[in-house]
């Protein structure tokens, strides 16, 4: 112990000195590195921070990775046999879809179609009629009077069983999430999406909620707003409250898919077979859909080639940088061959010396690793400051340690691969140099 | 004890294309506070027969005993311990780091990685062998700014810093005008009344004479 820390002060004074002795090239080298490591950590640094955003929204849309996914049928009575079999269980969650009216009395949405509301105007496409002969005209409004517009807000109404941001990990923008602890409540409570906030912002207050099949026109209460990644107008309730105004059937309308979406955890395997038989037994048709989302996977072949080719051009500028402080390496070793020749002499290890040199060079590497993700961390705060505005995903970025990493690691190759053949040289010296010198 | 016993030590060198032999069949016994002066001809093998004896380098043939143990084929981390412990060194060149002070010149050989000394402990060590050799008032200067008396002397000082057993000098003072030769060898010469074995490769006879032997270096044989 005594011997080996010995060795390492001794090697720690004659690496110093040797800095200190040659602090221009030290400084040189460093350069010649600085662009190499700075490129691995900006493009670490920029996949990381791309495949996190991209990671966010597709986890919003579709759910976490690993989640079970089922597309259930809602005919037949397949709603209420659905709704009874996740009925509480804590490991998975359906979701009804239905469509709804929100506003005044007797007029029409704004935005007919439920789509957003910047797109509102447009309509939705209109209805084709054909008849037994293959010609098809577009049908005309039905209603002798056409409803006027304004006041009312058109959007998808999710019936959910449980929190499903255990599934889907929603960022709540005000307010809470629908709370499942408490009773059902007769005023059905919503969380709406932020393009239905803004529909209700720019289109005043909800008074009623119409929705098709329902036995009356119940009054919501908005009770927070989320960001769900989807695109248009979207509100949440627990299907149990919709369930006072509206048979389970009524809950997914057919006009807008109709199915059940079931989310459930990897765990929750006998729910298939549940769901399959209590359908067989039914007369239920059973062969509904059962996929397995892999967020990962299908992003990590959107972003993985575009990472290797830039990894590829960083590890070019990298060994552009080696070969400086490989070059400045043998250069310094060979100006030192004197000293290390009388280095031995007086008894100092050929291994101390090889270690030596190429522990200056780890350093040297190290310290501009340092530098580099320092410049990172500084120029993704400045772009985060500056283009946050035109950039949302920029908006306060946390440098990605993964990054960090890469950097250190790009170093510390670096400095070995700069260091080593210095090293190597260092230790071949012959001692009897100092005598034919 | 003998110090150090070489019996029929042999070295061939290998050269661009034929191998020559330089030394073939070296004896030679010394003994604590001993001193010899090795002449020769230049190319007669002088400084390959001081490397054998630092350890710098190993003999093809014959038996080299120290203080009665066999370091023939020493292996290099042991030789490196040695020429530690053991040996002191003085070349033609003074080697000394020009980045680095007179006192810190001496103390680099303190700073070898073999055993540990504080810095205070290291500073007074390395003054004290400055002191020996009337120098102690250049600890601060910089090797550039000596004279090559004093430059050898500083070089003497780090030779001796770990009190060696023995002192190899390959011509020291072939760099040096005649006032300042002798009184370098005459700092060499001191070192062995404390017990401390010289060995004094030179061209000079006046220096030879001031050791307790001489000895001839030709045809690669010490008579
Ligand atoms: N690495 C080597 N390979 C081959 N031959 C060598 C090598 N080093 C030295 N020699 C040869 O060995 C012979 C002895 O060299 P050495 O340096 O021991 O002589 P020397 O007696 O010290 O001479 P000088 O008085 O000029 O210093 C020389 O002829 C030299 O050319
Ligand atoms: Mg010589």
């Amino acid at each position: 112990m005594i011997r080996l820390s010995g060795r390492l002060r001794s090697s720690l004074i004659i690496g110093l000195q040797g800095i200190r002795a040659r602090k221009l090239r030290t400084l040189l080298s460093m350069v010649s590195l600085f662009l190499g490591v700075l490129a691995v950590v900006t493009v670490q640094a920029g996949s990381v921070i791309a495949q996190r955003a991209l990671l966010a929204d597709l986890e919003l849309q579709r759910g976490k990775d690993g989640t079970l996914l089922m597309y259930l049928p809602s005919e037949q009575g397949a709603s209420a046999i659905t709704l009874d079999a996740v009925a509480g269980r804590d490991d998975a969650v359906a979701m009804t879809r239905a469509q709804a009216i929100i506003g005044e009395p007797g007029l029409r949405p704004v935005n007919e179609g439920g789509v957003p509301i910047d797109q509102a105007g447009y309509g939705p496409p209109p209805q084709m009629v054909c008849d037994d002969h293959g010609n098809c005209v577009e049908q005309s409004e039905q209603d002798d009077e056409p409803k006027p517009v304004g006041q009312a807000v058109e959007l998808s109404l999710i019936g959910i069983t449980g929190d499903v941001r255990e599934f889907r990990p929603f960022r709540l923008e005000s307010g809470e999430f629908v709370d499942f602890d408490s009773a059902p409540s007769l005023a059905p409570r919503l969380v709406i999406n932020k393009h239905a906030a803004e529909a209700f912002a720019a289109y005043s207050v909800p008074a009623e909620m119409r929705i098709t099949g329902a036995s009356a026109n119940p009054t919501p209460l908005i009770v927070g707003v989320v960001d769900d990644g989807g695109w248009g107008p979207t509100a949440y309730v627990r299907a149990d409250e919709l369930l006072n105004w509206t048979e389970p059937a009524g809950l997914s309308d057919p006009n807008y898919g109709g199915g059940i979406e079931l989310l459930a955890s990897p765990t929750a395997t006998d729910l298939e077979q549940i769901l399959r038989s209590r359908f067989a037994a039914n007369d239920i048709p059973t062969e509904f859909q059962v996929e397995t989302i892999d967020s990962l996977e299908q992003m990590g072949s959107q972003i993985s080639l575009m990472r290797w080719i830039f990894l590829g051009m960083a590890a070019l500028v990298l060994l552009i940088g080696v070969a400086g402080i490989l070059n400045v390496g043998l250069a310094t070793v060979g100006e030192r061959v004197e000293e290390f020749a009388l280095r031995r002499a007086v008894g100092t290890p050929r291994f101390l010396l090889a270690g030596i040199v190429l522990a200056e060079t780890l350093l040297t590497g190290l310290l501009t690793a340092a530098a580099a993700i320092g410049a990172g961390v500084v120029g993704l705060e400045a772009a985060s400051r500056l283009f946050a505005s035109r950039e949302p995903f920029l908006a306060n970025v946390a440098f990605p340690w993964e990054a960090g990493v890469a950097g250190v690691i790009a170093g510390l190759v670096a400095g070995i691969l700069g260091g080593l053949i210095p090293a190597i040289r260092a230790a071949r010296i012959p001692i009897a140099t100092v005598m034919r010198a | 004890m003998t110090l150090i016993q070489l019996t029929g030590v042999t070295k061939t060198l290998r050269g661009q294309d034929e191998a020559r032999t330089i030394l073939s069949g070296v004896d030679l016994t010394l003994e604590p506070g001993e001193s010899v002066a090795v002449l020769g001809r230049s190319g007669s093998g002088k400084s390959t027969l001081l490397s054998l004896i630092g350890l710098f380098d190993r003999p093809d043939g014959g038996q080299y005993l120290l203080g009665g143990k066999d370091i023939t084929r020493v292996p290099e981390r042991r030789a490196a311990a040695l020429r530690s412990a053991e040996f002191g060194f003085v070349f033609q060149r003074f080697f000394l780091l020009k980045h680095l002070t007179a006192l810190q010149n001496v103390s680099m050989a303190l700073v070898n990685g073999q055993g540990w000394l504080p810095r205070r402990k290291r500073r007074t060590t390395a003054m004290e062998a400055l002191e020996r050799l009337e120098i102690g008032h250049l600890a601060r200067h910089k090797p550039p700014r000596l004279s090559g008396g004093e430059q050898q002397r500083v070089a003497i000082a780090r030779a001796l810093v770990r009190r060696p057993k023995i002192l190899l000098a390959d011509e020291p003072t072939g760099a040096l005008d005649t006032d300042t030769g002798n009184l370098v060898v005459e700092a060499l010469r001191a070192t062995t009344d404390e017990g401390c074995a010289l060995v004094l490769v030179t061209h000079d006879r006046d220096h030879a004479a001031k050791m307790s032997r001489v000895a001839r270096l030709t045809d690669g044989v010490l008579a």
